[in-house]
């Protein structure tokens, strides 16, 4: 990435400014029942300003680095915001300051490898799945790599340099019964460049191997019986439910819009059992799925609390919801191309483990679902949720049933929070997924495997 | 800026250069202007400008392709020099190929220029009716915006088209609130050629505010039935991605689509008619040249229930050995049907009126499942409450043979046109 140094052009800022130069860099590689339909390589760069004036701001942004196009960016935002400012004259003061400094490069210490050992490796994969499983309909091997590289400097004096890479191979099986499709993927990878994460694709085979034993159940798989159930959400679910149910309706923009988080702070919304933590770039002493130091407005990112205990205890915020809330900025703000400006996302939204284990959750119910890989999701203001789900099974007396084809789960999280009776001290992180808010982004999801409450959909 | 064909031509030129024996290279400048509203008030002024060059290489049938968004010829050149390692890293297929020769052409749609301070204006004023019409309405997000793209498709071939389009885009996203009751959020959207009509009678908006205002107090469903459900045309617009993924490239080639073999056959009721148009006069946001590189004509995907078409690209054509579609399918335009929408309610004995879907992706076999978002429930052919906590769940593929009604009313999003759809043997579940 070309480096401007973007300090010479604090200088021209006339307000609360941020210029930001960002190079997102993406490989996507994939085969289709062996064939090689996707070998792509691209990158997308360019400077953006943002600036605030009197409660209006102005962005704008540039496909070139350089130094006409940062002066350009600085003006033309500027512009807007002084545009804007004359129409709406809203006269609200300035933003909270926390000046920062930070420096963080997740890249590979090891050589990179080219496009053709990237092609090769799931060229392999692809051929093992069609050798190994020759029964399966179609196979899907795709490779993504996403770099996300940020340089920031504010008017506040903050600064930050950094590349969070994201490597992901996603592998979908799909077999045919009675002339029906039955699809079954899933997603392997996550923070990091491919030669941390991948060695060998051989250290694939195994979770492939259970992932079409997993596909085998499905095609025999029984429809949901539609309704309230009790249900063992597996950790990867726990995460979405954090993001979908909880997450969205705890960002400070949709909860000052109204939702049904608001004045909520101090009361208890969910089980004693839950606790959940949107957080900045660690746990446990361990990176998160996309860390967070400092956020595209150049706050200092810091663990946001949310629910404790199952009391509500804060929300998700940048500058202008803080000073909105009163209280500090959390570092949320987060934009995902050079020319997107920083809204509030989650980072790293997990439930905190507990102590029940998985097995004595599933011989405690009797009629119910073991419900275990999610697809997308949806929140709403009302905290009322939904995720597909794409892998689950029946719960007879205490044992796993039959497999159960695709369906929804849906529920109010302020209600099915409530219902939460156990949760396992495993602790799953994911982020093969984008969130969609105007923008796309990555964000992390954690969690335990809990019983709870909640709608399924079926027949 | 840079000249659009003299980049173009670089690009394809630099391409061949490098080695190709086959090559594309399209490029195209956008620049937006975008207003924010956020909570009833202007927020932001967004200004943006981009360049992306897509460079593509066939070389001993193996194809590679890269994006930038730097038109100086240094950085063309290095993509194209990278372009030809991509390639020569994928697994060979004679499948991949180029547009053939077209006469060349220059496509135009919309204005040239953002007209700002009507921008400002129009919305301006529907937040003031808002307001006036809808006191409990949050309007959470409202963004209007003008993009203006131009566009250059060049190839080995001779293949060169120049596209020229403007067009002004407004999403809205919002809910209800009295006190601590709060509605579900619902959104819609429309693409305008211009800014003469009101927002508020473009699209669907003012149904939707308007329902939005009637759901801060909803019931959940008691139970479980199956009955009719009414799908909104907002709602018609997601689930038509069903079909336009089982009709691609993907599910074809894999020979995982449901409408495998079915060209031809009758795969929807007879009352139904779906058209792509996005070179009609009637869609202002279409497309002009298929991302493999053809001049876009319309088509009718389904004719009186009948699969007329797949969406297949050109590479999907040469794998499947079926016809390449003359367009990638999108601007979607359904034919009006012969029932009121209100005869259309009065027919359903137990039913609902479905505004949104939100739910799980569907299966690959049309299964799906979700939650009844912003919906009514319709009994003895009334509508009686919004509801919460329901939900729907069916089977897409049989859902089109079941439909029982499609509404004369349409609405016009700009991107396609789209009437009430009237099924029958859709399970709704509550609490």
């Amino acid at each position: 990435m070309y480096r401007l140094n973007l300090h010479d052009y604090v200088k021209l800022f006339s307000s609360y400014t941020e210029l930001r130069a960002q190079e997102n860099r993406v490989v996507r590689i994939a085969f289709v029942k062996g064939n090689n339909t996707a070998n792509s390589r691209s990158a997308t760069s360019g400077i953006s300003a943002r600036v605030y004036k009197n409660g209006s701001w102005g962005f704008a942004s540039n496909p070139e680095i350089s130094e006409a196009a940062a002066k350009a960016v600085i003006q033309a935002a500027t512009e807007n915001a002084v545009f804007l400012d004359s129409k709406e004259q809203k006269g609200r003061g300035p933003l909270p300051k926390s000046p920062v400094t930070s420096e963080n490069d997740f890249s590979t210490k090891k050589p990179r490898l080219g496009q053709r050992e990237l092609v090769d490796f799931a060229r392999e994969l692809d051929d093992h799945i069609a050798r190994k499983y020759p029964d399966l309909a179609s196979r899907t091997v795709s490779l993504d790599c996403l770099d996300m590289e940020k340089t920031l400097v504010t008017s506040d004096g903050s600064y930050s340099h950094s590349l969070v890479p994201r490597t992901t191979i996603g592998i979908a099986l799909s077999f045919i019964k009675d002339g029906q499709p039955v699809e079954f993927a899933r997603p392997y990878g996550g923070l990091g460049h491919f030669e941390d994460l991948f060695t060998a694709p051989g250290e694939l085979y195994g979770k492939i191997e259970e992932q079409y034993h997993h596909l085998m159940k499905k095609s025999e798989g029984v429809f949901a019986d539609a309704g309230l159930k009790t249900c063992v959400l597996d950790a990867e679910l726990a995460g979405i439910l954090a993001h979908e149910a909880i997450g969205h309706t705890t960002e400070a923009d949709m909860v000052i819009s109204g939702s049904v988080a608001q004045g909520k702070i101090g009361q208890q919304v969910a089980s004693p059992l839950v606790t959940l933590v949107d957080f900045a770039h660690s746990y446990n002493g361990q990176t998160c799925p996309v860390p967070v130091y400092v956020d595209d407005e150049g706050t200092k990112a810091v663990d946001a609390v949310i629910i404790e205990n199952g009391i509500l205890k804060g929300y998700m915020h940048n500058k202008e919801s803080a000073r909105y809330f009163n209280v500090g900025p959390t570092g949320n703000a987060r934009a995902y191309e050079f020319s997107d400006e920083p809204l509030i996302r989650m980072r790293n939204t997990a439930i905190l483990p507990g102590a029940d284990k998985l097995e004595d959750m599933i011989a405690s119910i009797d009629d119910g679902y073991y419900l275990i890989q999610p697809s997308n999701g949806q929140a709403d203001s009302t905290s009322e949720f939904m995720f597909g789900i794409t892998l689950g099974y029946e719960i007879k007396n205490g044992k796993l049933g039959k497999a159960i084809k695709d369906t929804t789960i849906s529920g109010v999280a302020f209600d099915m929070l409530k219902t939460v009776t156990m949760v396992s001290p495993d602790m799953k992180w994911t982020n093969s997924g984008m969130c969609g808010k105007k923008q796309a982004i990555p964000v992390g999801m954690g969690g335990p495997a809990i019983k709870c409450k909640i709608n399924i959909g079926g027949r | 800026m840079a000249n659009l064909r003299q980049v173009a031509q670089y690009g394809l030129n630099a391409l061949l250069k490098a080695g190709a024996g086959k090559a594309q290279c399209v490029v195209t400048f956008t620049d937006k202007h975008e207003m924010n509203v956020e909570l009833g008030e202007f927020s932001l002024l967004r200004t943006t400008f981009d360049t992306n060059i897509r460079l593509t290489a066939i070389k001993d049938n193996r194809r590679g392709s890269t994006s930038i968004n730097k038109s100086d010829n240094e950085s063309i050149d290095k993509a194209a020099s990278d372009v030809l390692a991509i390639a020569a890293a994928s697994a060979p297929d004679e499948a991949f190929d180029i547009a053939e020769t077209q006469p060349p052409a220059e496509f135009t749609s919309g204005s040239d220029s953002p007209d700002l301070d009507t921008m400002y204006s129009s919305m301006k004023k529907l937040i003031h009716q808002v307001e006036d019409k809808y006191p409990k309405l949050v309007l959470m997000q409202a963004i209007i915006d003008f993009t203006r793209s131009r566009s250059c498709f060049v190839n080995s071939n001779n293949v060169d088209f120049v596209t020229n389009k403007g067009v002004y885009n407004c999403t809205f996203i919002f809910s209800s609130k009295d006190e601590d009751k709060v509605s579900s959020f619902n959104y819609t959207g429309f693409s305008l050629r211009d800014l003469e009509k009101d927002l508020l009678e473009c699209g669907s908006l003012d149904i939707l505010l308007k329902q939005s205002t009637e759901q801060i107090v909803t019931r959940p469903l008691e139970g479980k039935f199956v009955g009719d459900v009414i799908i909104t045309p907002d709602c018609m617009n997601d689930m038509l991605y069903f079909i336009s993924r089982a009709l691609s490239d993907g599910p074809m080639i894999s020979g995982t689509s449901i409408y495998k073999d079915k060209l031809g056959e009758q795969i929807a009721s007879p009352m139904f008619t779906l058209h792509s148009r996005p070179v009609s006069d009637e869609i202002c946001n279409g497309y002009f040249v298929t991302s493999d590189g053809y001049a876009v004509q319309n088509s009718t995907i389904i004719e009186s229930g009948v699969l007329k078409t797949y969406l297949l690209s050109l590479y999907g054509s040469r794998k499947t050995g079926l016809d390449r579609a003359v367009n990638m399918g999108g601007a979607f335009v359904i034919d009006p049907g012969d029932t009121r929408f209100d005869d259309m309610i009065k027919s359903v004995k137990k039913g609902i009126l479905l505004a949104r879907f939100s739910g799980g992706y569907p299966s690959d076999n049309g299964d799906f499942s979700g939650v009844a978002k912003n919906s009514y429930l319709i009994e003895d052919g009334q509508i009686k409450y919004p509801i919460s906590e329901s939900m729907v769940s069916g089977n897409f593929v049989e859902m089109l043979k079941n439909i029982k009604g499609i509404s004369r009313e349409r609405i016009d999003y700009g991107f396609s046109i789209l009437p009430w759809v009237q099924v029958s043997g859709i399970t709704v579940s509550g609490k």
